[in-house]
């Protein structure tokens, strides 16, 4: 099972690569407008805290249940998540799945690697997943919805609010397949490339705006990734403004701003600083459902109506994940907004 | 004139990574990346041949974070303990100082076998 350093999720696979593991870590960035517009890359703001689900008594029994780590959201954040490999880069298969709807393919969550269609992103090939695959080259980004209130990705495809949070699994390469890759490359070079209306505190992902970023499809064969040696695990989102009522601690995370949204070009909306409010905008994968058809489910639900989503000037889209130049700006590693 | 050499071994390993990310692609020109971690690109330069001193922690933190590097690797190259770290072993200096002693030799895998993992469950 991975273990858990400095806000980072670490796989290893010594019985592989001794030299070998693979992070993730969950950074925190702005929504963008939930339109049909193709936006830029909004700025990151450093990592997600995470923490032990064990070390949280007070957490419901079924979220204990699941074991896992604990991120503590604001409404008005997004999230992608940061794929990194350190030391030897050993190939991984990795599976996420938001509410166990997989967002690669808009499925409900098994457990096996998939083909036709491929249901998980190969590292280190995919630097960052920012949200739900929708179609080829764009993803709608991952943003925090309170469960039962109808908006998450969840909710809409299967009418339940049962898991929420995020679901992952690492797959590495088969020990003979990795040994024949390496003895084919010259690896003296070591290290990663580098290249997201109520008092439930739980959260799910909506799909938010839409960016555009390829999902690599996976050239090797299936049989190639040893799915015995699968490590995984589930992400349970909190609501940052319950943060103190759980915990006794403050919530670890400032909430973006107003302002931190005008400083990155990108529009407002009051309800993104309401702490229990759900806002609108979640589009199944594929979409059929509309942000003015969320509208209308909010207003049905909560007896409130909420701004349409609005486009804004924005400059050139930042093509964003592989062959993307240079790295991605993240501002500070742990840092306030 | 004499020049000093500050920590022989970071600055090298510092251009090392450089360059290997350069040969990866663009954007790891000395100007470059001094830019996008708040420095000047000849006081990177300097960096790089190891005549001043390793920079302050949220410039390394930056420089690890810009070249896939380990930032409690490049903060160690660099002198320096992670202000985490510190505050950690400050909060209970006897109970971490003889934690580390003990396990200074151990070798890596039964240090990695002593590390808590992420406890998965039912869902």
């Amino acid at each position: 099972m991975p273990l858990l350093d400095d806000d980072r999720l670490v796989f290893r696979f010594p019985e592989i690569d001794e030299d070998a593991s693979f992070e993730i870590d969950f950074q925190r960035t702005l929504r963008i407008p939930d339109t049909d517009r193709d936006y830029p890359l909004p700025p990151g703001f450093g990592r997600f805290p995470l923490e032990h689900v064990e070390d949280h008594p007070a957490l419901p029994e079924h979220t204990r249940r699941r074991g896992g780590v604990l991120l503590p959201m604001w409404q008005a954040e997004a999230m992608w998540l940061n794929f990194n490999h350190r030391g030897e880069r050993l190939p991984v298969a990795v599976k996420v799945a938001a509410g166990k709807i997989n967002a690669v393919t808009g499925e409900p969550w098994t457990t096996p690697l998939n083909r036709d269609p491929q249901d998980y992103v190969v590292c280190p090939e995919q630097p960052w997943l920012d949200g739900f695959a929708v179609e080829p080259g764009v993803i709608r980004q991952f943003v925090a919805m309170p469960l039962g209130v109808g908006y998450s990705a969840e909710e809409q495809l299967t009418g339940e609010a049962e898991w929420g949070g995020l679901q992952i699994s690492v797959t590495p390469l088969k020990q003979d397949v990795w040994e024949r890759i390496r003895s084919r490359e010259n690896r003296s070079v070591r290290f990663g490339i580098n290249p997201a209306l109520q008092e439930r505190g739980d959260m799910g992902f909506g799909a938010g705006g839409r960016m555009r970023q390829e999902i690599c499809v996976d050239r090797r064969k299936l049989a190639d990734w040893d799915q015995r040696a699968t490590q995984r695990v589930f992400v349970t989102l909190w609501h940052a403004s319950q943060w103190r009522d759980l915990t006794g601690r403050p919530a670890p995370t400032e909430p973006p701003l107003a302002k931190d949204y005008a400083d990155a070009g990108l529009p407002w909306f009051e309800y993104y600083g309401r702490g229990s409010e759900a806002a609108p905008g979640s589009e199944r994968l594929r979409g059929l459902v509309g942000p003015h058809i969320f509208e209308k489910i909010f207003e049905k639900n909560a007896g409130a109506s909420l701004s349409e989503s609005k486009d804004v000037e924005t400059g050139e889209p930042t093509p964003i994940g592989p062959g993307a130049p240079g790295p991605r700006q993240i501002k500070s590693p742990s840092g306030k907004l | 004139m004499q020049r000093t050499s500050h920590r022989s071994g970071f600055g090298s390993h510092l251009r090392a990574l450089r360059m290997a990310r350069a040969e990866e692609g663009g954007g790891f020109s000395l100007r470059h990346l001094a830019a996008r971690c708040g420095v000047t690109a000849p006081y990177l330069s300097r960096l790089e041949r190891d005549e001043v001193a390793p920079p302050s922690e949220a410039v390394l933190r930056r420089l690890a974070q810009e070249l896939g590097e380990d930032e409690d690797v490049l903060l160690a190259m660099g002198g320096k303990i992670s202000s985490d770290l510190h505050a950690a072993i400050l909060a209970r200096p006897k109970l971490f100082a003889e934690l580390i002693r003990s396990l200074r030799d151990m070798p890596e895998h039964a240090v990695l076998r002593l590390m808590r993992e992420v406890r998965d469950g039912d869902w």
